[in-house]
């Protein structure tokens, strides 16, 4: 595809300049429920006659499950029902499932023949109580014939004697090569071919509540209601009804709030479904929520497990030219996300800069581990690691500075369609750069950096310039395949707007449940914006999926320009009628009226005008003073879909445009290391990011210290590890996975960049996972240059004292170091 | 994570806690003190006993008083209350210093310094202070009271000197001169450490009259490092002194291997740690005189 056929870009909108509420750091909404414990999670919800469900977890890694005696279990005090994988088999059709082949990986709530992790469900019992189920679980017996664990993705795929999967007849659920631009001449004209391998190793989203459900089934009506904290419930719950075997329009899943994703919570079908068969067996409500143990053995999904190969084409004068990347994920037992990881590398695989062509293999490795899939940046922060790692490393044996090879090959024209096809719609990167520079002090930290180094502490700079895209569309899990199950897809979300008779504003929104970011806050600015109300008087309220308007969820960082454009045209509805009504009422024409200061007015004369809450009384009690099209009350609804997504080509050589709204950032972390014991520590942090126009400073501040100490997580703490002989999983708490706490946490310097979006209102773009998306890259490169004078180079994360250590004895560099 | 079921009771002295460990000696009686080790392990139905015999009602187990020159810890004293508490400050600083790294505030209000010791986690800096500071534990038992000295009290991991139907009371500590150092290398603030380091180091006219350095976390018991103390004893030690100190006790190391550590990195970050334990010792002893 080339340009000239490029679908057209949607119209460059003019924003307006003189914002009241959008940019302003206003308190959070949301904040009084939750920090008063009001918030209502899944833990807090008691429903009259509820029961509990607790899962029996396989012990095995893999295992082919020959027997399973319940009859102890069954008469233990207080149970209710024993449901073994087999029947729930007969119960429930397979979980939803996006994976390449469903029919040959099928995922279901409960284990049927055969166990593929360590901690996968095997069978579940429902008790007066948690902890009378869990009495009964230990009476299960369990008879199991083990089978060799595959725990390494590269060994797996070369080992076809065990299969996760035997209807795959292969450890492999998917591969291929997509080649972008002229890759061939790219690397043939380069003067310098830099290569490395890397490996980004599995962590995971750690919510504070796990995931759960409260499902009631009513065997009057055929009707089931779950209460759940899944993130996805208005777009893709639906399928939850076929795995379920029930009709689609007698489901209606209601959200909670998430207590936390990060993505982990993203789609999270399995607790609605296990508590969803138990009621229906048992006829009563029950609850099923994950305990720790079961959110980090057998939780929805892991993050990132990925091995890369990469070379990178560039001139001697640090021009970058290509990239070809060979990468493995490990995808473990299940893939119900495909490899839509890799979607979101592609949305931005060359980062800030003007590369021309682009290699990209992928490879789904089946393994006996939990499955993985989104976890803030959802695969585009591994992207990022692994780009900045080789840059670096490319500086360094060329010699030259680091911030000059970023700035060389900075894109600076806008809007750039990058070799996959995907669109950056605008960016300032150079603007960034200058700012975190000067915000970091880098000048400074060089210099103590050269001063510590004479007296042989190591101390390190990792300035890193990467990409942060926002507002995804679906296409990314589909164009993988040559035969596309859909076309373009629009991935919409819906506000409705209630004007009552006080004049006092209620949005409802569809999806968006709170998850630790700020869906209530960004809709009462924008319609305080709007209506020239006081945010805070903003009433929100959330609709479910049975009575719901078409909506999507969070996820992509799509959750304020997706909710801005529906807020955009809801209000417009509503102003057309108000505007209807105040020249009614002014006995003026509309097209003399102009909105003011919350009310209708005729232009230049101040003093006629109909506030809307004049308005709105009028509508709301007295409709017969407006003529007969006329109708009462003043509410209106938008569903607004994905603005600027466009199909991919034939040949998959352009996969169109899928994530165009794009956000940047430069980290600049300064760390020491402990050459001794290999630990790590932080003595500044610097960061500027550019999410376009920012609609709250202090919220998006929140996102980047979060997101931030997560990636700190990543980079240096956080790691599910599976025992390599057994596929035993050997951090099943937090004893040993360990999460950064704020003691490991160092003070960040923020600063802001706004870059507007031409194509959505005001110039939003989405911020909600930056943090992340930065960090692992920015720390690793912070300790690779503290001990680059000793030889060492650290390729895999998290980065512990123990691979430090062995890093740093391999080089032969602790004795001279002192 | 919910514990299997057990009976518990909270008798407000010591003999009515030891009566009723004896009644319960078939059912699998544990003491509850403080809870912040054996609550989780029954939530992970690791520990699964019978009946819990909480000591958190018994007045006289949450004392701390000087007896002359020794301290003496109920063993319910709050490992918070200990930290902050004058007494331990003015005989026992090492301890006090070793308690602000026992995982995190909340826990050492609930905690106790006798729970921690009976507990014998290997990685926990209480038995290793215990063992470093020379402390006697008091026992009481059916047959009455007897003291038993650190170094015996450590039998194995998570194992002590205790019989069944024995309740710990008490800790005492004699005081010590010279300059103090509790240190520890841990992943992240408050888990658990991959080694500690106690010592106390006396010096006179800058030659070192007595060391006692302890270890946790390298074994299954606090370890004294011997050797340590003998090369440093009588010496004016300089670096290479210290060296050869950290270098004759990590000698005869071989810590476990786990997530956290193969043996020759815990070997490692034992040397680093212990040297750093020994020199802070070592200048606030001489800072001291």
């Amino acid at each position: 595809m080339t340009t000239t056929d490029r679908p057209a870009a949607p119209p460059v909108r003019t924003h307006k300049q003189d914002r009241t509420w959008v940019g302003k750091s206003i308190r959070r909404v949301e904040d009084p429920k939750f920090l008063r414990g009001r918030g209502g999670y899944i833990g807090d919800m008691t429903v009259t006659g509820m029961l509990y469900a607790a899962v029996l977890r396989s012990p095995h890694a893999h295992a082919r499950i020959t027997g399973i005696d319940i009859a102890e279990a069954l008469a233990s005090p207080g149970v209710h029902d024993v449901i073994t994988g087999a029947r729930a088999a007969e119960l429930c059709d397979p979980l939803p499932d996006f994976g390449p082949d469903p029919t040959k990986h099928t995922w279901r709530c409960l284990a049927v023949d055969k166990v593929r992790y360590v901690g996968e469900g095997v069978a579940v019992v429902v008790a007066e109580s948690r902890y009378l189920a869990e009495d009964a679980l230990a009476l299960i017996d369990v008879e199991y014939e083990p089978l060799p664990a595959l725990v390494d993705p590269e060994r797996a795929l070369a080992d076809s004697a065990t299969l996760v999967h035997d209807a795959l007849g292969s450890n492999c659920a998917y591969e291929r090569t997509f080649d972008f631009g002229d890759v061939e001449k790219d690397f043939a004209e380069a003067d310098v071919i830099v290569t490395d391998r890397l490996r980004w190793r599995r962590s995971g989203g750690q919510p504070l509540e796990t995931v759960g459900a409260v499902a009631d089934f009513d065997h009057a009506t055929g009707r089931l209601t779950v209460h759940t904290n899944s993130l996805s419930f208005t777009s893709y719950l639906f399928m939850v009804a076929g795995t379920m075997k029930i009709a689609a329009n007698k489901l209606d899943v209601r959200p909670v709030p998430a207590g936390g994703s990060f993505g982990s919570k993203l789609f999270a079908t399995k607790p609605a479904v296990i508590a969803g068969m138990c009621s229906r067996e048992v006829g009563r409500p029950v609850q099923y929520l994950e305990d720790r143990v079961d959110n980090i053995s057998n939780c929805d999904h892991h993050g990132s497990d990925r091995v890369y190969d990469v070379r990178l084409a560039l001139m001697r004068d640090g021009t970058l030219r290509g990239i070809d990347i060979d990468t493995i994920e490990d995808y473990g037992a299940y893939i119900q996300f495909g490899v839509g990881h890799h979607g979101n590398a592609l949305a931005q695989v060359v980062g800030p800069y003007a590369m021309t062509s682009v290699r990209y293999r992928v490879r789904a490795a089946l393994t006996n581990k939990n499955q993985q899939g989104a976890y803030r940046g959802f695969g585009s922060e591994v992207n990022n690691w692994m780009l900045e790692q080789i840059v670096d490393k490319a500086a360094r044996e060329l010699g030259v500075d680091p911030v000059d090879i970023r700035r060389r090959n900075f894109i600076r024209e806008f809007p750039h369609f990058i070799p996959t096809g995907n669109v950056y719609d605008s960016g300032d990167y150079d603007g960034v750069l200058d700012k975190a520079l000067e915000l970091s002090n880098y000048k400074h930290w060089r210099a103590e950096q050269a001063k510590a180094r004479e007296e042989g502490r190591c101390i390190g700079i990792g300035l890193i310039t990467a990409q942060e895209r926002s507002v995804f569309s679906a296409t990314e899990f589909w164009f993988w395949f040559d035969e596309p199950a859909a076309p373009v897809t629009s991935m919409p979300e819906s506000v409705t707007l209630k004007v009552d008779a006080t004049g006092a504003i209620t949005a409802t929104l569809y999806s968006c449940a709170f998850w630790g970011n700020s869906p209530e806050t960004m809709v009462a600015q924008l319609v305080a914006e709007e209506f020239d109300c006081d945010p805070h008087d903003v009433s929100i309220v959330y609709q479910g999926s049975g009575n719901g308007l078409p909506a999507t969820g969070p996820g992509g960082s799509r959750t304020t320009v997706m909710l801005a454009g529906a807020v955009e045209g809801a209000t417009a509805k509503i102003k057309a009628k108000a505007l209807r009504a105040a020249a009614h009422l002014l006995e003026a024409d509309p097209d003399d009226l102009e909105w003011a200061d919350g009310g209708f007015q005729v232009k230049g004369v101040p003093e006629q005008r109909k506030t809307l809450a004049e308005i709105a009384v009028m509508l709301h009690l007295f409709k017969h003073s407006f003529p007969d099209d006329m109708e009462s009350g003043l509410e209106d609804s938008t569903v607004f879909d994905h603005p600027y997504t466009t199909m991919p080509s034939a040949d998959r050589k352009d996969l169109g445009v899928f994530y165009p709204f794009m956000g940047h950032a430069c980290h600049v972390p300064v760390v020491e290391v402990d050459v001794e014991t290999g630990a790590v520590s932080f003595l500044a942090y610097a960061a500027v990011h550019d999410c376009g126009t920012l609609v709250n400073p202090r919220s998006l501040a929140g996102h980047i210290v979060g997101g931030t100490a997560q990636g700190i997580g990543t980079a240096l703490f956080e790691e599910f590890v599976y025992d390599e002989e057994d596929g035993q999983l050997l951090t099943s708490s937090y004893l040993d996975y360990l999460i950064p706490t704020a003691m490991e946490v160092p003070e960040l310097a923020i600063g802001h960049h706004e870059t507007p979006s031409p194509y959505t209102l005001h110039g939003i773009k989405g911020g909600g996972e930056g943090g992340r998306m930065m960090a692992p890259a920015a720390i690793n490169v912070a300790v690779n240059d503290a001990l680059a004078h000793l030889g060492v180079r650290v390729t895999e994360l998290p980065i512990t004292p123990d691979r430090l250590r062995a890093a740093i004895r391999a080089a032969g560099a602790a004795r001279e170091a002192r | 994570m919910k514990p299997p079921p057990f009976e518990y009771a909270a008798p407000t002295s010591v003999a009515e806690a030891l009566e009723l460990l004896a009644v319960h000696a078939q059912g699998e009686a544990r003491v509850l003190a403080g809870g912040q080790s054996l609550v989780p392990l029954m939530n992970f139905r690791l520990a699964q006993p019978g009946h819990l015999v909480d000591l958190r009602r018994i007045e006289e187990l949450t004392r701390i008083r000087a007896e002359g020159d020794t301290l003496v810890l109920g063993a319910m004293v709050r490992q918070s209350h200990a930290e902050h508490a004058p007494e331990v400050a003015l005989l026992a600083p090492l301890l006090a210093e070793a308690l602000g790294y026992v995982a995190h505030p909340p826990i050492r209000n609930s905690g106790t310094v006798g729970g921690s010791l009976a507990h014998a986690d290997p990685a926990a800096e209480l038995p290793a202070v215990a063992l470093a500071l020379g402390a006697e534990l008091v026992v009481a038992g059916p047959q009455g009271t007897r003291t038993v000295p650190a170094a015996d009290f450590f039998v194995g991991a998570f194992s002590t000197a205790l019989e069944p139907g024995e309740i710990l009371t008490e800790v005492r500590i004699p005081r010590r001169g010279g300059g103090h150092a509790f240190v520890e290398f841990t992943r992240t603030h408050g888990t658990f450490a991959i080694v500690g380091v106690a010592s106390v180091i006396e010096v006179d006219g800058g030659g070192v009259t007595r060391a006692s350095i302890a270890l946790s976390g390298v074994d299954a018991v606090p370890v004294r490092a011997a050797a340590a103390e003998r090369t440093l004893t009588g010496t004016v030690p300089d670096d290479a002194t210290v060296r050869a100190a950290v270098d004759a006790t990590v000698a005869e190391l071989s810590p476990s291997a786990d997530v956290h550590g193969s043996t020759e990195t815990r070997i490692d970050i034992a040397r680093a740690t212990l040297r750093r334990g020994i020199e802070l010792a070592l200048t606030r002893a001489q800072d001291r005189r």
